[in-house]
């Protein structure tokens, strides 16, 4: 790994840690009291789950066009993202929601359509994990159906009938609330950055493994 | 005559019923409502029964124990793979394939 990654690694365990911290400072909101300080969690998470699927929708475009196995690695290191952002997403939801809402879950378009995007992450990861040779290019045509469902789930609030907040709700935020919540959006951005970093790494050293492998057997 | 006194009525008693309603109204947006009686929490609906605490701390900790959880098994992938690539190295160089 570059000499720069274990400071940036550190730097952003100190953001998280003092986090917390931060979203203490933020005041409760009216309605809702303690429970909507969830929120500094969740939305980044499903931002960065958005930006995830969106980043592996691109760089599966451009392994179509070019076969580099470059976007191919950074498609897989950014569906892994997905999923993990996805899944921060689903459960921190729902626990905001049982207080907020009186129920865990809700079938509208946003929470739908959300849970639709992850699962087509987790399809595009088994399909890479068990679809054989060429499963790269199946899995790469799936991710562009992935990052199409993206601007779906962020216009749906807008659209369709639901009680989740609007997306008027963040630039509408005050100081003393979006303060923590881009402090905890950069903290998920980077740390998105530095896991996506070492997933491609580990894919590089997987197809450096497989190299010598093949070598090795067509020696023998 | 009669009618100007009885108009005149009218409109004053309307007036004061204005300002009544008003004053309510005020009263009631200016200050908290009274409380009439005690209500045991359990006897809430069970949306306002609920902690919110428990369920924030659930959040974070499922937050951190997740990437936690994440972090260490990429850890463990990339040294397992550094590990395989290491000794293959190895064995091809002792081999003289290399």
């Amino acid at each position: 790994m570059p000499k720069w990654f274990s400071p940036a690694v550190l730097v952003c365990g100190v953001m998280f840690a003092i986090s917390p911290l931060v979203i203490a400072q933020a005041p409760y909101e009216s309605t809702m009291g303690l429970v909507q300080k969830v929120f500094y969690y969740h939305m980044p998470s499903a931002w960065v789950f958005l930006t995830a699927s969106v980043v592996c929708g691109i760089a599966s475009a451009r392994f179509l066009a070019t076969g580099n196995p470059r976007h191919d690695r950074t498609a897989l290191a950014a569906a892994e993202m997905a999923v993990l952002f996805g899944l921060v997403t689903l459960v921190t939801g729902p626990l905001w929601a049982r207080k907020a809402w009186g129920t865990w879950w809700v079938w509208d378009a946003r929470i739908t359509s959300s849970l639709v995007g992850w699962m087509i992450a987790w399809a595009y990861l088994i399909l890479r994990q068990y679809g054989g040779p060429g499963s790269e290019k199946l899995a790469a045509g799936l991710a562009l159906f992935g990052m199409a469902n993206v601007p779906f789930i962020y216009v749906s609030v807008n659209y369709w009938r639901t009680i989740h907040p609007a997306t008027t709700v963040v630039p509408k935020l005050p100081f003393s609330m979006g303060f923590p919540l881009l402090f905890c959006l950069a903290a998920f951005y980077f740390l998105m950055f530095l896991l996506m970093k070492l997933r491609v790494r580990v894919a590089e050293q997987q197809a450096r493994l497989d190299a010598i492998y093949l070598s090795l057997d067509e020696q023998a | 005559m009669l009618r100007v006194v009885a108009v005149t009525l009218l409109a004053v008693s309307g007036f004061g019923q204005s300002v009544a309603d008003q004053a309510v109204t005020l009263s009631a947006q200016g200050q908290p409502k009274q409380q009439e009686q005690f209500t045991p929490i359990d006897q809430l609906p069970p949306q306002e029964q609920l902690p919110a605490a428990p369920l924030l701390v659930a959040a974070y900790v499922f937050v951190l124990l997740t990437l936690f959880g994440y972090m260490f098994i990429m850890s463990r992938r990339m040294t397992v793979i550094q590990r395989e690539v290491d000794r293959l190295d190895s064995d091809m160089k002792r081999s003289g394939r290399g």
